[in-house]
């Protein structure tokens, strides 16, 4: 196909951009969501929204727990899925990688191999899931939003994060590699 | 084309990195097919509310940059440790530091003109609970092979150990939010939240933020060159 051949199909579209393009970007977007939203960008507390609406759907009551009824949560929380601009801007960024992926030709659904790999997702999920809520945040939300906030809990977040992150090698290594 | 991966895959050795997608067939019809549908999406939705149109589109960009470049905020955190690599580190620094820039400046021009400050959500008390909470995280993100980002952006590429993970990244975080309460009573609510400007004023809590990242990259540049050798 000649679109293979062009230079900005190849370098934009086809092949992978510079991680420095990445980090300008990634930036350029953090300030664009905190100048029209007026809030930084953050992940994980969309997700305990999306794991309570489930959770109100087969019989529980998270609404009537704390942390629901805190004023950061609950107008999200009551405004349901359909009203929430987290649970789009999730969305929305699987499907920008989808779209990434496939007009670069990449999709390829790529099968677990092992039953390590089951195991490590769902200790990972929970322990990533968990840490989040409690820690007010993930990688995005508690380290580059946290920090670039001059939040001196997004240091802190840090530093743990990396001690995690070795001790989570360690235990890579040890059991699941 | 030699593109940089830098994701480990348990269960799979780790000098067996994961496999350079080969293009099976052409997919830019599909492609262009989803971009379509998202547009339109996007048109719905901003029917029902600017701001939801406005995340949309927010969203579709920052996962199509995030996949474009590989962008893995985990292994940014992992790979100085893991393989001695700190590439992504080093961006991921950078792009703190582009933030930070960019967001003071807001803040600022708010805080000058007498209005309230944007953005404060995460300046969130120090506690026990933050240390704790990023440590099990770190652990998280590094056995699942992935973070937030990173784990919605696998998705997004077709990975169904992603789907996996981030179901329960859902149920970790509905469970973390049950038990928030007894972390609050017992820790969060016993910290402090501290805003750099308070104590350094604003230009002060800039310059000392952009010399620690400035330190952190000479650090993370000369552990690669220790750890790797050589070339970058």
């Amino acid at each position: 196909m000649e679109l293979n051949k062009n230079k900005f199909f190849k370098k934009w579209i086809k092949n992978a951009w510079p991680y420095i393009t990445g980090a300008v970007l990634l930036s350029l977007f953090q300030i664009v969501m905190l100048a029209s939203t007026g809030n930084p960008w953050g992940i994980t507390a969309t997700l305990a929204n999306w794991g309570a609406w489930i959770f109100q759907k087969i019989g529980g009551s998270p609404e009537q727990w704390y942390y629901f009824n805190r004023p950061e949560i609950q107008s999200s929380f009551e405004a349901g899925f359909f009203n929430d601009p987290g649970s789009f801007l999730n969305l929305g960024i699987i499907l920008g990688a989808l779209l990434a992926t496939l007009l670069a030709s990449q999709f390829k659904i790529r099968k677990i191999k092992s039953k390590k790999q089951v195991v490590t997702a769902i200790l990972g999920g929970l322990l990533m899931g968990y840490g989040a809520r409690i820690a007010f945040g993930c990688n995005i939300g508690a380290l580059f939003s946290g920090i670039s906030s001059l939040s001196v809990s997004g240091w802190v977040f840090a530093l743990f994060l990396f001690w995690g992150a070795i001790a989570g090698g360690r235990l890579l290594k040890r059991f699941f590699l | 084309m030699l593109d940089e991966r830098s994701d480990i895959t348990p269960g799979v050795s780790l000098t067996q990195s994961k496999s350079v997608k080969k293009a099976k067939k052409n997919q830019l019809p599909f492609g262009i097919g989803l971009f379509i549908l998202i547009f339109l999406i996007g048109i719905h939705l901003s029917d029902v509310s600017s701001k939801l149109g406005l995340y949309w589109l927010i969203g579709n960009c920052l996962g199509f940059i995030l996949e474009k470049s590989r962008f893995c905020f985990s292994a940014a955190i992992r790979d100085p440790y893991l393989t001695g690599s700190t590439s992504l580190t080093r961006a991921l620094l950078i792009a703190v530091a582009i933030t930070s820039i960019g967001f003071t400046a807001i803040k600022y021009g708010a805080f000058i003109s007498g209005q309230p400050i944007p953005g404060q959500s995460y300046i969130v008390p120090v506690s026990f609970t933050t240390a704790a909470g990023a440590f099990l995280f770190g652990i998280g993100m590094v056995i699942s092979g992935g973070c937030a980002s990173g784990t919605l952006m696998r998705v997004g590429e077709g990975c169904q150990m992603q789907i996996i993970s981030l179901l329960f990244f859902i149920i970790g975080s509905l469970w973390g939010a049950h038990d928030w309460d007894w972390w609050n009573r017992n820790f969060i609510m016993k910290g402090k939240s501290i805003f750099m400007p308070d104590i350094f004023g604003w230009f002060g809590a800039i310059f000392i933020q952009l010399l620690i990242i400035a330190l952190l990259y000479i650090a993370a540049d000369k552990w690669e060159k220790i750890k790797l050798g050589g070339n970058d």
